[in-house]
């Protein structure tokens, strides 16, 4: 399709001179005041884009058709109105035919508003002038097989165009500056690296993290693929780093609250959970001097209540008053209030320290902030609802997770992977790859989780590096090893003597006496159903978006696919913005990404959330409302409509009307439609304007 | 008294009549009344039918399906075979329009319509229902006890799978056929490999007698392994295979079990207090004397 584009056409190749002279003195014009002589021109511009809109639409007869609506004072078609020449269709028409206003039939606005709406603007117009029909994504595409239907449907989105172009208005953006501050949500190792980068590119940031510690699902791992250095080795200097950073103000065990505002200018409260523990600072600010948690222990030693420790998968206990793990930043107790009794022992073994307030409550901190990334991480599916394969039902049953924490030189067992059932060490044990992932039976997700193939090949490297005579097997579906090193890695557990057996398990079952498993599975390579007998079984689970996810997507105003992963602007050319203006996505809170991918994904999301940042300021749409102060009965109902805060009453002239603040509204329209004397005028989508499209589309175009 | 019209099947009819019998006097002292759903014919058995041609297949359920329409009533049945084919076409005739229309087309031969009226139940799933008989209603419906009785349970795998389109929840480690045991007085007893087929079904018994009774040979080895006094199941034709079944294991393996084999509802009805020849037990392929000796 791209060659397409550039084969340029014998009409434009006539033309090209006078481009080249257009583009050697740039248009540079400011939203020129466009000028209305009598009856509006409007200027219809009909694109095929290739066969994608002419496959299945008649231009021709949809270019007559537009000839003949009113207001219309020319109309053109173009193999494709996107490129250079197409644009200068529009620009030359623009002066030549003194038009008012253009309307372009082509895809979404989504894709190609802002290319019209500069090109009107080189034409000599407001650049809102512009209207787009959309008669690709929205006809053409759909109704593929339907010619006379989609060029019928054709000529009613150009004729509703046509009558909106006919009545709008200039308008004028405004530009607001931006906040020098940025918030990170989520501090896993992509909250981190963004955190890093955009703090040693000079931007003060906010790194907020629902835990008590940082470091995420990586802090976890035991080791990584396909290096094979220590997850924590690599990962504790970057949580040490951001601990230092003076560009970032690290808030741990806290959540967003609620966000208002837009780019530029976000107010983000966020919730600091009553931890029950001052930090040194804190101390320090609350006069006791030199007091505050200095991570020495005393009190996990004396707490009488012992809970399982989430960190390591509850396969080892901690305290009311915990941490995760001896590397945690900060390295700051954290009590648990859903379980602590308050006997106050933890209180007096802390003493002058003074570090323990078991009354403290939850406190609320309000953030200006510029741009936010969002690094909200994966959660594990919960596998034991695929109940043919009994996990939390059979004992030697284990998920991927669970066995990085048993083979873990810090986990429960200090890194001798042992059965859950007796604590003997297995000599066969089976890993279950796509467990719950490419499942479309309904119980799973649809998916590939895509790391899973490549963690259980490292785990099956552990087993026969640390347990002599272990010998694993991987039930597979297709091993993909699709990065840097990864297919060489897999040959190397190939040569190791790991057994590959491709087929998916369809039923486990466990001898009640020793707890062993037998795995009934169908060998497709061999094409025989197959029955094995295993000491242990490791599910490589699925992952699903945290839990927190949808909460915090809704605040920040982020979309999400079916599966609940966070939607990307653009999956291929937007990756890391959303459709918040200002909002960012890092990490596998988009979807299941392996380290060196949300490594790259979260560099990639602070250089765009700096770009505002170092700009200093950005444009809003002028789609605001605004008030009529002759019709306004000052009623105040609309105050109250409003979703953004963005009207107030004044005082004017000894009668109350209603203002807006145009940097708050995003001219949803509520008020507009509301507004029981009319007095609300909506930009851009005026009752005038919208009122025409109506009668355009019920009445044909015959005014 | 809530009615339904009550699809025989082939086999309890013609192979276990007393499962026939049974189902008829229980279901009344649980209040349902099984009414005769006259002209029924074959389900037809899904595997058999459904592996060579589906339209056969669809078109000889619907016409069951219809004859239970006109009589306006739910059809209750007593065979997982049965379930598969009349409670599945049902379903797929009531979301699939053009299966629908194709389906009628061949049934406006014999003037019927397929409407989509009435709705399938295995007799099994209205017992457990609480809202139509539940646990507690067998238990005070219990005349003679099955106490110090071992019974384990094969549910079959027409009744629960595909999970997708069955509405029993986890179909892997189901219990409620065991509550149901229970409430007659007897122990229920888990086994390895609950969930293994009987071997007959899918057609797998007409096509190849020996790998078909290898498989009820693993489960009654897996039976023996825990010992019970009997297996109850709500299938007549898995029925067929644990039973008749174990005379071919002993002529061509040469392993004899003994283990007597009775449908819920023959089991429910000598709860109950049906006699034996009453449940036409006689008729059995292996003996149930052992376990009627334990019991009455």
């Amino acid at each position: 399709m791209a060659e397409k584009k550039t084969k340029k056409e014998p009409a434009a190749k006539k033309e090209t001179k006078k481009a080249a002279a257009a583009k050697a003195a740039p248009a540079k014009v400011s939203s020129p005041e466009t000028k209305m002589e009598g009856k509006p021109r409007v200027g219809v511009f009909i694109c095929h884009c290739g066969t994608n809109i002419a496959g299945s639409i008649d231009i021709q007869e949809v270019e007559a058709y537009a000839k003949t609506l009113p207001n219309v004072a020319f109309a053109a078609n173009y193999q494709y109105v996107c490129s250079t020449p197409g644009q200068k269709i529009i620009t030359d028409a623009i002066k030549e035919h003194k038009l008012t206003g253009t309307v372009v039939a082509a895809c979404s606005p989504r894709l190609h508003e802002p290319t019209f709406r500069t090109a009107t603007k080189e034409g000599g117009l407001n650049p809102f002038r512009f209207e787009m029909a959309n008669i690709r994504e929205q006809n053409s595409w759909v109704h593929m097989h339907d010619r006379e239907g989609a060029t019928a449907k054709a000529k009613d989105a150009i004729r509703i165009a046509v009558a909106k172009a006919s009545l709008l208005q200039d308008l004028i953006p405004k530009s607001v500056p931006v906040e020098k501050t940025a918030l990170v949500v989520g501090a896993g190792i992509a909250g981190m690296q963004a955190s890093l980068d955009l703090a040693n590119a000079g931007i003060k940031t906010y790194l907020v993290e629902k835990l008590p510690s940082i470091g995420g699902r990586m802090s976890q791992l035991d080791k990584t693929f396909p290096t094979l250095d220590c997850s924590q080795c690599i990962l504790t200097p970057k949580m040490v780093d951001v601990g230092r950073a003076p560009n970032i103000e690290l808030m741990t065990y806290a959540e967003v609250e609620s966000v208002e505002g837009y780019i530029g200018n976000f107010d983000v409260t966020i919730r600091k959970k009553a931890r029950g523990v001052l930090s040194m600072a804190e101390a320090e600010a609350k006069g006791i001097a030199g007091g505050g948690c200095n991570g020495c222990g005393d009190c996990d030693v004396v707490c009488p209540v012992i809970k399982p420790n989430p960190f390591e998968m509850g396969m080892k206990p901690r305290k009311a008053i915990y941490i995760y793990h001896p590397q945690v930043v900060p390295l700051l107790y954290t009590i648990d209030f859903d379980s602590c009794i308050k006997c106050g022992l933890c209180v007096d073994s802390c003493g002058d320290k003074k570090a323990i307030d078991l009354e403290q409550k939850d406190e609320l901190v309000k953030l200006k902030v510029g741009t936010a990334i969002l690094a909200l991480g994966y959660d594990i599916f919960p596998i034991d609802k695929k109940d043919e394969w009994g996990y939390k039902k059979y004992e030697n049953v284990v998920t991927s997770l669970e066995f990085e924490r048993l083979i873990c030189a810090s986990g429960p067992t200090g890194g001798h992977l042992v059965r859950p059932s007796d604590g003997q060490t297995p000599k066969k044990v089976a890993f279950l790859l796509c467990a719950g992932s490419r499942d479309n039976t309904g119980v799973g997700k649809p998916y590939c989780s895509r790391f899973c193939c490549m963690y259980s090949l490292k785990h099956a490297h552990q087993i026969i590096e640390k347990i002599p005579g272990c010998q694993p097997y991987l039930f597979y579906m297709d091993i993909r090893s699709f990065g840097k090193m990864y297919e060489e890695f897999y040959y190397r557990i190939q040569d190791e003597g790991a057994k590959f057996i491709r087929g998916r398990v369809s039923n486990i079952l466990e001898d009640p006496e020793t707890k062993n498993l037998f795995i009934m599975a169908d060998d497709t390579l061999l094409d025989r159903p197959m029955k094995l007998e295993v000491d242990m079984v490791v599910l490589a689970a699925a992952v699903q978006p945290s839990a927190d996810t949808d909460r915090t997507r809704k605040l920040f105003g982020v979309s999400c696919s079916l599966d609940g992963w966070l939607l990307e602007a653009h999956p291929k050319l937007n990756p890391c913005g959303t459709t918040t203006a200002g909002v960012f996505l890092a990490g596998a809170c988009q979807g299941p990404k392996d380290i060196p991918d949300v490594v790259a994904s979260a560099e990639g999301a602070a250089s765009a959330a700096s770009i505002p940042i170092h700009m200093g300021e950005v444009e809003l749409e002028p789609y605001f409302a605004q008030c009529v102060e002759e019709k306004c009965a000052g009623c105040g109902m609309c105050v109250n409509l409003c979703p953004y805060q963005a009207l107030s009453l004044v005082e004017k002239e000894g009668r109350k009307v209603m203002q807006v603040t145009e940097a708050k509204c995003k001219g949803c329209g509520t008020c507009g439609g509301f507004c029981p004397g009319g007095a609300i005028w909506m930009q851009h989508f005026a009752t005038p304007q919208i009122v025409a499209q109506i009668d355009a589309f019920f009445l044909g175009g015959e005014h | 008294m809530r009615e339904y019209a009550f699809f025989l099947g082939c086999i309890a009819p013609n192979r276990y009549p007393g499962a026939e019998s049974a189902s008829y006097r229980t279901a009344e002292k649980l209040g349902i009344k099984l009414l005769d759903l006259e002209g029924g014919s074959c389900c037809p058995a899904p595997g058999a039918f459904g592996s060579i041609d589906l339209n056969i297949w669809y078109a000889m359920a619907a016409r069951n399906l219809v004859l239970a329409e006109q009589m306006k009533k739910d059809i209750a049945l007593i065979c997982n075979g049965c379930y598969k084919s009349i409670w599945e076409v049902n379903h797929k005739l009531k979301h699939n329009k053009e299966l629908r229309d194709g389906v009628n087309e061949v049934l406006k031969g014999i003037d019927m319509e397929y409407k989509g009226t009435i709705d399938v139940w295995h007799l099994a799933e209205l017992f457990y229902d609480p809202q139509i008989v539940g646990v507690q209603k067998i238990r005070d419906s219990v005349k003679v006890p099955l106490t110090g009785t071992r019974i384990a349970v094969h549910y079959g795998c027409h009744l629960m799978k595909p999970k997708k389109e069955r509405h029993f929840g986890t179909t892997e480690h189901p219990t409620w056929m065991e509550e149901m045991v229970a409430a007659l007085g007897a122990e229920p007893v888990e086994y390895r490999n609950k969930m293994l087929c009987c071997g007959a079904g899918g057609g797998v018994r007409g096509y190849d007698l020996v790998h078909s009774i290898d498989i009820t040979n693993e489960k009654l080895i897996n039976l023996k392994e825990v010992g019970v006094d009997a297996l109850t199941e709500v299938c007549p034709f898995c029925q067929l295979q644990f039973d008749r079944g174990q005379i071919e294991i002993k002529e061509k393996f040469g392993v004899s079990y003994d283990l007597p084999v009775l449908h819920y509802c023959e089991l429910l009805g000598l709860a109950q207090g049906m006699t034996p020849q009453e449940l036409a037990l006689d008729l059995h392929g292996i003996s149930c004397e052992p376990f009627l000796q334990k019991v009455l």
